[in-house]
């Protein structure tokens, strides 16, 4: 490999890692307090279209990452009542939102696009970080990015922050261990989980619109092809630990960048094996056969006061 | 005389009723003619005997993924697993029938590929079981990261000609494996050529009237609902738990694998990527649906094979996107998942 290939495969890495990591991360805060989205596939893919629906109808990338937020935060809001106030079943909820997020953008894009538009939309620009991106290599892989990486991260930090550091982020944390004693203790339980949800939603939609209006530039159906799943996967992988969550998002980001990497270099793998590895990663770490893991206690429970 | 339907009846019903509704409304909503939609719609689940027989087929997957689901949840275990032991039975089948069945007696040609498959999907349903018996693994992230390992097993069995795939003779060959020779096909019940109904409907009524017996009737299935409703209190009375779980979610896994075996030996006729097409996850709504009951497994299953068949008819008749039905079908599930807190509470009472 040349200098030039190991910087363009590093930044492919990092930018098919993104929409992972911003993912993840939101479902590590909502999986602490103990609810798992399942929907967080179909709050992508809802976020992939609303952001390019909302840069293709106005021309400004901006717009459109309001708009795919707002969607994805929108599901998470009925996310939330019904998983946290009707108590229903989390994982059914969210298997019906990722089969009305794909109908529905399907529908949808057919009704607004056309069958079979490719219509290139107006996305966010490759900044280049001065100074830091004419390094050699680095500036390549890392700081020519488009800017929603560096916000991202950076938000990505500050949750981390404020999960393992703050007061908030330790009622999270007792709301998923123990909810009853964190009702006794004071918290505003199914309030926290809420907000859990709204988190983990706002980052999927950022996440979505990473896709198709920071990289993509485009929605095609069905776009987000088990990225949310994938993420979900990070989490488990991760171990339920912020840091640890970014590590298993770059090593499956990777992953899939060596899927294009390697055929070009001329060598010839089975692709599926790639794609497979992050699975079968997550399924040995949650099977306990590398590390000890443990999910937060309380993970897919309901919380009803005096039972 | 007032009839007091039960919760469980009128709610399905209701927000089947009130996802149509709303279909209708989109339909509106894109300028189509409802009439023309309707009717299309129609022509597709009862217009011939193709169409018929095709959806009924549909059924069929759907009611051995639904059966397996409700076993699996009598003793509160929630498989969701059904996409991936769809796919592992689809390959189980595929390489059997291509690679000796098709030379064996007495109808073993069909059985064989078939048998293989359930016991190719037990082992995928019985890997989760282990995980939770011996590490503790919640089975709902096991049977789903299993999920997509299948899924990936499909594709990567038809991209390489050491596996599945046909042997590539020229660059437009595509990735799927062999046809099936006809021998090894599931044979077809009316003397109607246009008809595509095969004998897997016969499969899934043995299978549902089975489930529902264990389920009512059988020492079985009293242990597995005793490990659902306490486990530490079933273990106390001697039930080995364990082995019960384990049990299970192979028998679930079981299903799920014949009915991968059924789709590909019964119509596709061929292994190619993707061909589960969310019926494992249809599969598993379905039997949500049916809150423990096998009959309701059937008649959940029908509902969601005539319905995307009248879908995909729909689409190429009256030009409305096969997406609507999608779209009925998530909020079907949304809303029956949100209004589940009505039963529980009524079962307080």
């Amino acid at each position: 490999m040349t200098q030039d290939q190991i910087a363009v495969f590093l930044g492919s890495s990092l930018r098919l890692s993104m929409p992972l990591i911003l993912a993840g991360t939101g479902e590590l805060v909502s999986e602490r307090a103990g609810v798992l989205n399942m929907s967080l596939e179909g709050m992508m893919l809802t976020a992939t279209f609303a952001g390019a629906l909302g840069s293709w109808a106005t021309g400004r990338p901006a717009v459109g990452l309001v708009c795919g937020v707002a969607a994805a935060l929108l599901l998470a809001l009925v996310q939330a009542a019904l998983s946290v106030t009707l108590r229903a079943n989390q994982l059914v909820v969210g298997i019906g939102f990722n089969i009305l997020a794909l109908g529905g953008t399907t529908f949808l894009y057919r009704e607004i696009f056309g069958p079979l538009s490719r219509e290139i939309i107006p996305g966010f620009v490759i900044w280049h970080v001065p100074l830091l991106s004419d390094l050699p290599i680095l500036g390549v892989a890392l700081f020519r990015q488009v800017g929603l990486v560096y916000v991202g991260l950076a938000v990505v930090v500050i949750i981390w922050a404020m999960l393992e550091h703050t007061a908030f982020g330790l009622a999270i944390r007792a709301v998923g261990e123990d909810p009853r004693a964190a009702d006794q203790a004071g918290i505003p339980v199914a309030l926290v989980r809420y907000i859990g949800v709204f988190v983990a939603g706002a980052m999927a939609g950022l996440a979505g619109v990473f896709i198709s209006v920071g990289d993509i530039h485009t929605f095609t159906e069905g776009m987000t092809n088990g990225q949310g799943y994938l993420a979900l996967a990070a989490v488990i992988f991760g171990g339920w630990i912020g840091w640890r969550t970014l590590a298993a998002c770059l090593l499956f980001g990777t992953a899939t960048a060596l899927q294009f990497q390697l055929p070009a270099m001329g060598i010839e793998i089975p692709t599926a094996g790639l794609m497979m590895l992050p699975y079968v990663l997550a399924l040995l770490a949650v099977g306990g056969l590398v590390g000890r893991l443990r999910p937060p206690a309380a993970l897919t429970i309901p919380y009803e006061r005096g039972k | 005389v007032r009839v007091k339907l039960p919760a469980p009846v009128v709610i399905p019903v209701t927000a089947t009723a009130a996802g149509l509704v709303l279909g209708a409304a989109l339909v509106a909503a894109t300028g189509a003619s409802l009439g023309g939609a309707v009717a299309g719609f129609w022509d597709g689940m009862f217009g011939s005997t193709f169409a018929v027989g095709a959806s009924i087929n549909r059924a069929v997957a759907l009611t051995l993924v639904g059966l397996g689901f409700i076993l699996a949840n009598r003793a509160n275990l929630t498989n969701v697993g059904g996409e991936g032991q769809l796919a592992v039975g689809g390959i189980a089948s595929t390489a059997v029938a291509l690679h000796g069945a098709d030379r064996l007696p007495l109808g073993l040609a069909v059985i064989a590929p078939l048998v293989v498959a359930g016991l190719a999907g037990a082992l995928w349903g019985g890997i989760s079981g282990l995980l939770k018996v011996k590490r503790g693994t919640n089975e709902v992230i096991s049977t789903l990261l299993l999920t997509f390992i299948g899924l990936l097993m499909v594709y990567w069995s038809v991209q390489s000609e050491d596996l599945l795939r046909q042997p590539v003779t020229s660059a437009s060959t595509l990735p799927e494996s062999l046809e099936l020779s006809a021998r090894t096909r599931l044979p077809t019940i009316l003397a109607d050529p246009s008809s595509p109904l095969h004998i897997g409907v016969f499969i899934a009524g043995v299978a549902a009237v089975g489930v529902g017996l264990v389920l009512a009737k059988s020492a079985f299935g009293v242990r597995l609902r005793a490990v659902g409703l306490n486990e530490l209190a079933s273990r106390r009375a001697g039930i080995r738990d364990g082995r019960l779980v384990i049990t299970v979610l192979a028998v679930a896994g079981a299903l799920g694998g014949a009915a991968g075996a059924i789709m590909i030996q019964g119509e596709l006729w061929v292994l190619k990527a993707g061909f589960t097409s969310g019926y494992g996850f249809d599969g598993l709504v379905v039997g949500l649906l049916a809150r423990g009951s096998a009959a309701g497994v059937v008649a959940g299953a029908l509902l969601f094979g005539f319905l995307r068949s009248g879908g995909l008819t729909m689409e190429i008749t009256a030009g409305v996107p096969a997406a609507v039905v999608v779209v009925i079908q998530g909020l079907i599930i949304v809303a029956i998942a949100g209004s589940a807190i009505l039963v529980k509470s009524q079962d307080a009472r």
